[in-house]
């Protein structure tokens, strides 16, 4: 009697629906997925007729893809990580000059994308045209400075640009992290370092490896940074090679979604080590006695903490930003400018493009709705997850995690087969796009949130309880106000993701449902690499602008809820 | 997607047949209609119902830009239709199309491909409307699919060999397509990728001229590849190859439009061609749009914008076609294709497999 009261109850009922609609969000298209990567009969036969592992042993022919893949996603990931928590410490813990700037600033290379920072890249650190090699040789050097189309130079752009993944899921944690506890560490004599070291690291770290294992699995699935830097040195990762198999004629989809779904295997280990690591301590520093986020004087120090700051922006924003404008301005880009070379044809021409109008609109409509629903649906899960006693709620978590670890371009094919013959004809259109990205972000805003959640003391909702609270009751003034800065950290990451997207997109637009990231990409590839600058930078103002706006307006909420 | 052919079928074949041969010029096999002038070219489409259809669903292998400068091309024509596009590398977009049929699915109008393989497998299919529209006899038969109607060629793309000026000077400037093993150009010379139709014609008929050996001994040059023409050009004007193995005449033209130091060389053994294969795909939600865009494809009209579009430049097959943009008309130009489509079609996998692994895939 009292199991079936407690399954009957309304969080038990919600709790069922969102874990319904993941799993019909992620192993829907999955299903699809296996049946392609098992299928070894006519790979255009659907559903296959024939069964078997032999796609999968032959991965074993593709030695060096999977070496590339991983040397680019562990260095990239680690590079990453110390960017994003060295400067989430920074930003959160120390009063370095210029903080609110430099916080809002940090959000830009993600919203730049790896795409238009490899495409920038590009342009600076190629060995023979890089502008950077090219003013190296001018000074008296000889060969080249730097090498962006090395496997280093590939990790170092995808660390650049995630790095502030890694910063916003980590700098939600240190901003919910009471400072009474580094406050004793110091009282009790330990140095500024030792505190960061001892105190702040181990309790930030359910926000630090949820931020490594999302930035680890976005590293496997990149596909922009190695596509533009990786093939001109011939350097292959899974994701470039999926690229291949499938675009070319007689496209090999089974081999293909093997090597997706492979991916997946290194995921759940992964995701397996994590919640080991999680489920062993205790990770709470919200309680029920009220702080407020607090800095630490450095003294001194803050000037290296402020020059660290300008270096990561100069390189991740700055730099990046002129030499793509300049680029954008030039008929054929050169280090050094000539009156001659100068043009604005490409501006022009990117203004008439569907590109610059209607896909940008459709982007700015997608993110908006991924954002807004995503984070309601993906705070429900985190907290099935982490707070409910749904049975089998921890087997939610290795389902959401699936779209991260298959690179989207080949999942991509799995959503197609399963909304193409899906009853309600949304395929084709915006809404199938919209399912898509609720799916493939699925990782993104539960590991944001489940970070925040983490840290929440349990006995805040029990003591609303024991006080009568009903389960919506709880959930609205509790809970959902001491995770606002999770909340609005995923609300923007999610938009931004969206308007990004590039791997699910290509496959899954349709003719009335054109979005921005691939015609960025088809520019690259077919257009030159002007127009491709400035139908970037006509990109980044736009979602500059978007977001500025809709920081604002979260302001002033956050402001609302936290006091 | 495979229709059982029936007698009645082949009866009614039979009757369109001997109606095409009797009848006058302009009236269709469709059903002795007569042509409909628009503009400046002819159809046996119903103008007043492709406008009352109202769209145009156009799946297209070609880049963005040039796809949507067909179709601004033919919406200028027509603007009561509506025109929308999808477009994909030939693999990825004859792989989307199938999986759409199969699932019941049938959203597109125009199928424009990049290779004459996947074509022919899709016309095996029974995935083409068979059309014969009023053009069909300025078109050499070698340039339309077998069954008259599914397909025919828009125009080609070719290519021979592009090289910097700046850094390659002298003897050392190709002048066939031998020279692109010369140990000078080593880790300094592109290709295409597997994905392009043009690429693998190159393969396939130097292969023939050469044998196995040429393509080894360009394997040990290290080079590199890339999806589109832009790219071989882009890294040329900037110096990051010397010379690239694959220059699209098209490209050449825009580029050296733009300034670029970059010089075309068209080897004596020819310029290899592939081409632009277009057909109405039956069950098109837009048929009649779909046959009045085939016509215009095929008319003077059509194929003198796809020949000059900045986007396209594809050389016109017609047997009297206007001039290129350089001035000289496709015929100036000695193009090779492969003679055997069918051996083509069958080597197509060998190519993959030995283009993949020459570019370390």
């Amino acid at each position: 009697m009292r199991i079936s009261r407690t399954l009957l109850s309304p969080p038990a009922l919600a709790g069922a629906l969102v874990a319904i609609v993941a799993g019909l969000l992620v192993l829907y298209p999955v299903f699809y997925l296996l049946q392609a990567a098992l299928n070894v009969g006519d790979p255009e036969a659907r559903p296959p007729t024939e069964f078997g592992l032999d796609n999968f042993a032959g991965l074993l022919n593709y030695p060096q893809i999977i070496i590339n893949t991983l040397t680019v996603s562990v260095a990239a990931t680690v590079m990453a990580l110390v960017f994003g928590f060295l400067m989430a410490w920074i930003l959160t813990r120390t009063n370095v000059p210029g903080r609110r700037f430099f916080e809002q600033a940090m959000v830009v290379p993600y919203y730049l994308t790896p795409l238009l920072g490899a495409l920038a890249w590009s342009l600076l650190g190629t060995p023979e045209s890089g502008f950077l090699n090219q003013v190296y040789r001018a000074l008296g050097g000889s060969g080249y400075l730097i090498n962006i189309n090395s496997a280093y130079g590939i990790a170092w752009v995808m660390a650049l640009f995630e790095g502030s993944v890694a910063f916003v899921m980590i700098g939600a944690v240190m901003k919910s992290m009471d400072p009474a506890l580094e406050e004793a560490s110091q009282v009790m004599g330990a140095s500024r370092w030792r505190t960061m070291l001892r105190v702040t690291l181990p309790l930030v770290l359910p926000g630090v490896l949820g931020a490594a294992i999302f930035v680890f699995a976005e590293m496997l699935g990149s596909f922009a940074a190695a596509l533009v830097l990786g093939l001109p040195d011939r350097y292959y990762v899974v994701t470039t090679a999926i690229y291949q198999l499938t675009q070319q004629y007689p496209p090999k989809i089974p081999l293909a979604a093997a090597m997706g779904t492979s991916l997946f295997v290194v995921m759940f280990v992964t995701l397996f080590i994590y919640r080991r690591i999680i489920t062993a301590g205790s990770y709470v520093t919200i309680t029920g006695k009220a702080f407020r986020p607090r800095v630490n004087d450095v003294g001194r120090l803050k000037y290296l903490l402020l020059a660290a700051c300008v270096f990561y922006l100069l390189c991740s924003v700055v730099l990046p930003l002129l030499t793509l404008l300049y680029a954008s301005i030039q008929n054929i880009s050169t280090a050094f400018p000539a009156a001659s070379n100068f043009t604005l044809a490409h501006f022009r021409t990117a203004f008439t493009m569907n590109a610059a109008t209607t896909a940008l609109g459709n982007s700015l409509w997608l993110g908006f709705w991924t954002a807004t629903l995503g984070v309601t649906l993906m705070g429900l899960i985190s907290w099935i997850i982490y707070r409910s006693k749904l049975p089998g709620s921890s087997i939610i978590e290795y389902i959401v995690m699936f779209p991260q670890s298959v690179p989207r371009l080949i999942f991509a094919f799995g959503m197609m087969w399963a909304w193409l013959i899906f009853p309600i004809p949304i395929y084709g259109t915006l809404w199938l796009l919209l399912i898509a990205y609720l799916t493939v972000f699925l990782p993104l805003g539960v590991r944001t949130i489940s970070g925040v959640m983490l840290q929440i003391d349990k006995s805040l909702e029990e003591c609303a309880q024991m006080c009568g609270a009903g389960w919506g009751y709880r959930i609205r003034t509790v809970t959902v106000p001491l995770l606002w800065p999770g909340l609005v950290a995923a609300w923007l990451l999610l938009f931004v993701a969206s308007i990004r997207e590039l791997g699910a997109s290509i496959l899954l637009m349709g003719p009335h449902s054109k979005v921005i990231t691939p015609s960025i990409v088809e520019s690259w590839f077919a257009s030159s690499t002007e127009l491709t600058a400035a139908l970037a930078l006509i990109q980044t103002a736009v979602v500059a602008i978007a977001v500025s706006i809709l920081l604002a307006v979260t302001r002033r909420a956050t402001a609302h809820i936290t006091d | 997607m495979s229709r059982n052919i029936t007698r009645r079928h082949v009866l009614a074949a039979g009757a369109a047949l001997g109606a095409t041969a009797f009848a006058a010029p302009h009236v269709s096999a469709q059903g002795a209609k007569k042509a409909t002038k628009v503009h400046d070219f002819e159809t046996y489409a119903d103008v007043a119902k492709a406008e009352q259809e109202g769209g145009l669903v156009f799946y297209c292998h070609e880049n963005e830009a040039g796809t949507a400068a067909i179709m601004e091309g033919f919406g200028k024509d027509f603007p009561k239709i509506k025109t929308s596009y999808v477009r994909a590398q030939t693999g990825a977009l004859y792989n989307k199309i199938l999986s759409e049929r199969s699932a019941g699915r049938f959203d597109v109008d125009v199928l424009q491909l990049s290779d004459v393989a996947p074509a022919v497998d899709f016309e095996k299919r029974g995935g083409y409307e068979l059309y014969s529209g009023p053009y069909m006899d300025a078109y050499k038969k070698d340039y339309l699919s077998a069954k008259p109607g599914a397909y025919f060629w828009t125009g080609v793309t070719f290519a021979g060999l592009a090289y910097n000026k700046n850094k390659v000077t002298g003897a050392d400037i190709p002048k066939t397509y031998k020279d692109i093993n010369n140990p000078r150009f080593r880790n300094k010379i592109s290709c295409k990728i597997s994905a392009s139709g043009v690429q693998y014609v190159q393969w396939y008929l130097l292969r023939q001229m050469y044998g196995d050996d040429f393509w080894k001994e360009f394997a040990k040059q290290r080079p590199r590849a890339f999806d589109s023409r832009v790219q071989l050009y882009d890294r040329l004007a900037k110096g990051d190859d010397d010379m690239t193995a694959l220059a699209e005449y098209s490209a050449y033209i825009l580029y050296k439009s733009r300034g670029a130091e970059v010089e075309f060389v068209a080897p004596p053994e020819g310029l290899v061609a592939t081409p632009l294969i277009v057909g109405a795909v039956n069950k098109a939600p837009h048929p009649e749009a779909a046959k009045l865009f085939v016509d215009w494809a095929m008319s003077p009209r059509g194929q003198k914008y796809y020949q000059d579009h900045p986007n396209l430049y594809y050389g016109s097959v017609t047997n009297d076609p206007p001039p290129m943009p350089t001035g000289q008309k496709l015929s100036a130009y000695k193009l090779i294709f492969p003679t055997d489509w069918d051996d083509y079609g069958k080597q197509r996998e060998v190519f993959n497999k030995e283009w993949n692994a020459m570019l370390g895939l």
